[in-house]
């Protein structure tokens, strides 16, 4: 499978790569996979809970370098935009910036449906009263 | 993914259920290319299936429709060797192995395995981002550069061991899981639970082959 440019740009730099400590508080984390290739990602997002801006972003992808572009990509992205905006974040946007082919379009759905459970698990941290749950993975 | 129950022969016109030669005139067949793989190998549409049966009329249908021997008939039967060649391959190789024949029994029952299917379970995820903070801690330790350094290296390989070990036990606790699952279908239960279940096999199945091969990985730089 030959990549474009632009994914192995972030396959081989890949920004924002890790996790935030665990006492860390307002942090959202979206666990996904793709279960016909087997891949994982996990996307956290440290958000403002004033603002509802997200101020930080991470990831772990374990999986093809379509889907650890995607998830690289992602956490440029959602910088800087609150969590409603970045709920809105559709897959084609990571397909078209990525020029994805069409068998990589489900590593670019994962992508998306990241963020969707990352911005899930914080309303249910936020409505869970102020303590946050422990257990972050 | 329905299969068309009737079809007719392209050279008599008789109308039968879809089959390679016509039961009239004998004619070679184009299948319907959406024909389902059991009807194809005249399998009940079951996911537990006769294994030895399968490969018996595998061999014999590759017999038959081999190119060689449709050479000169007409253009439409040496068209139709061909297709079915490619289909027949595709549905034994699709039969045979459990966990291909499993994906197609969910996609035949309008439930492919990725549909609405992203969430991993908890424990799943745990347990999977724990062995993969283990293998990139083995591409860490860089073998080369910790020559003289052997006990830490032979530590590593023998967790590594271990958890590969337990992937096995694992991926073979999925397959009689998925093999139990395969024989409950038919039965008087809801259809729609086995479903469900057989997903979450074939869901954890893929994430561990994934897993599986990325500590192969690691144990081969050890
Ligand atoms: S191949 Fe499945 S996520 Fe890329
Ligand atoms: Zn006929």
């Amino acid at each position: 499978m030959a990549y474009t440019e632009r994914v192995v740009e972030h396959y081989e730099r890949p920004r924002n790569v890790g996790s935030f400590a665990a006492e860390e508080g307002n942090v959202g984390t979206g666990v996904v996979g793709a279960p016909e290739c087997g891949d994982v990602m996990k996307l956290q997002l440290k958000i403002n809970p004033q603002t509802e801006v997200i101020e930080d972003a991470k990831f772990k992808t374990f999986g093809c370098g379509s889907a650890i572009a995607s998830s690289s990509y992602v956490t440029e992205l959602v910088k800087g935009k609150t969590v409603a905006e970045a709920g809105a974040i559709k897959n084609t946007e990571i397909v078209t910036e990525l020029a994805l082919p069409p068998v990589k379009i489900h590593c670019s759905v994962l992508a998306e449906d990241a963020i969707k459970a990352a911005v899930a698990d914080w309303r249910d941290r936020a409505e869970g009263a102020g303590a946050p749950k422990k257990d972050a993975a | 993914m329905a299969t068309p129950t009737v079809a007719r022969c392209w050279r008599c016109q008789d109308e039968h259920r879809p089959q390679v030669f016509c039961p009239a005139c004998e004619a070679l067949q184009p299948l319907p290319p959406d024909i389902d793989y059991f009807t194809l190998f005249g399998l009940a549409r079951h996911p537990r299936l006769d294994e030895q049966a399968l490969a018996q009329t595998y061999y014999e249908l590759s017999r038959q429709l081999h190119p060689d021997l449709h050479q000169t008939g007409t253009a439409q039967e040496r068209e139709a060797s061909l297709q079915n060649t490619a289909l027949v391959n595709r549905a034994y190789r699709t039969l045979r192995d459990p966990v291909q024949r499993g994906r197609y029994w969910l996609a035949l029952n309008g439930e492919p395995l990725g549909k609405e299917n992203n969430k991993v379970p908890p424990a799943l995820a745990l347990f999977v981002f724990e062995v993969q903070e283990k293998l990139a801690a083995v591409r860490e330790a860089r073998p080369a550069e910790t020559e003289g350094t052997q006990d830490a290296l032979a530590g590593l390989r023998a967790e590594m061991t271990q958890v590969r070990d337990d992937l096995d036990d694992r991926m073979r606790d999925l397959q009689h899981r998925l093999a139990a699952n395969f024989s409950k279908w038919g039965q008087a239960d809801g259809s729609s639970a086995l479903l469900s279940e057989l997903k979450r096999v074939l869901s954890e199945m893929a994430y561990l082959r994934t897993l599986t091969r990325d500590v192969e990985k690691a144990l081969s730089i050890l």
